[in-house]
């Protein structure tokens, strides 16, 4: 990553703004990232694991959405 | 209910349809100005597009700000181009920013009084966050359009 992306905008009110973006984009990518394992066969386990949040916390983001959209959920990690 | 609550109502419920095609678990200021813009036939409609923000154009500013904030930090949104990820089951709640817009609007005036055009002030009133933002980068005038709106209101109109 060049330097010059590691430095704050001059303005707060654009770094703080550049933290809204941020948490909009990892959320998109997140239901996004999410969705696109469970339906390639990923467990709970394996999909937590890999974002380093529990099994609950993933569970509970993502399972009403994922079954509403009919992908096929694994429960074991075998 | 008085007739403000229910289209306080439906406001609401349009822009909970906004958050949740978003993508996002809160309502923001910003569905709730989607909304308004897409209330056809209202003050604030009315005044939102004297000022060439109909709900596409205010999406679009919307969709703006989103890149432009992204870019002061060196990220390109590639979210842009991923699968839509299937919509969420629960109601996104009224967030921060959405809450503080209605408190805004209801110190303005008396209940009774309460109109489209004071769901707009409590909205513009907004100097920080991404409303304010969106209608700067649009080179939309934030205080010109909420003194209009103020207007309005002391004309009477609905």
């Amino acid at each position: 990553m060049p330097a010059a992306e590691n430095t704050l905008p001059p303005e707060p009110a654009d770094s703080l703004a550049a933290v809204v973006a941020l948490r909009r984009l990892a959320d998109q990518l997140e239901n996004a990232a999410v969705e696109q394992a469970m339906r390639a066969g990923w467990s709970w386990p394996q999909v937590s694991e890999a974002l380093g949040v529990t099994r609950q916390a993933v569970h509970k983001k993502h399972a009403k959405r994922l079954i509403a959209a009919g992908v096929e959920l694994r429960r074991r990690a075998d | 209910m008085s007739a403000f609550d229910k289209y306080l109502h439906a406001v609401i419920l349009r822009a909970t349809d906004e958050a949740r095609a978003d993508g996002s678990s809160t309502v923001d200021a910003q569905h709730l100005l989607l909304s308004l813009a897409a209330d056809q036939g209202s003050t604030a409609q009315r005044l939102l597009a004297s000022a060439g923000l109909d709900r596409g154009a205010v999406r679009t500013a919307l969709d703006r700000e989103f890149e432009h904030s992204l870019s002061l930090v060196g990220v390109a949104p590639a979210a842009r181009d991923l699968p839509a990820a299937s919509p969420a089951i629960q109601d996104p709640a009224l967030g921060a920013s959405a809450k503080l817009a209605l408190e805004r609007s209801f110190t303005t005036a008396r209940k009774k009084d309460l109109r489209s055009a004071h769901l707009l002030l409590g909205i513009l009133e907004a100097r920080i966050g991404t409303v304010p933002r969106t209608l700067a980068l649009a080179g939309v005038d934030r205080a010109e359009l909420a003194q209009r709106a103020g207007r309005a209101l002391e004309g009477g109109e609905r």
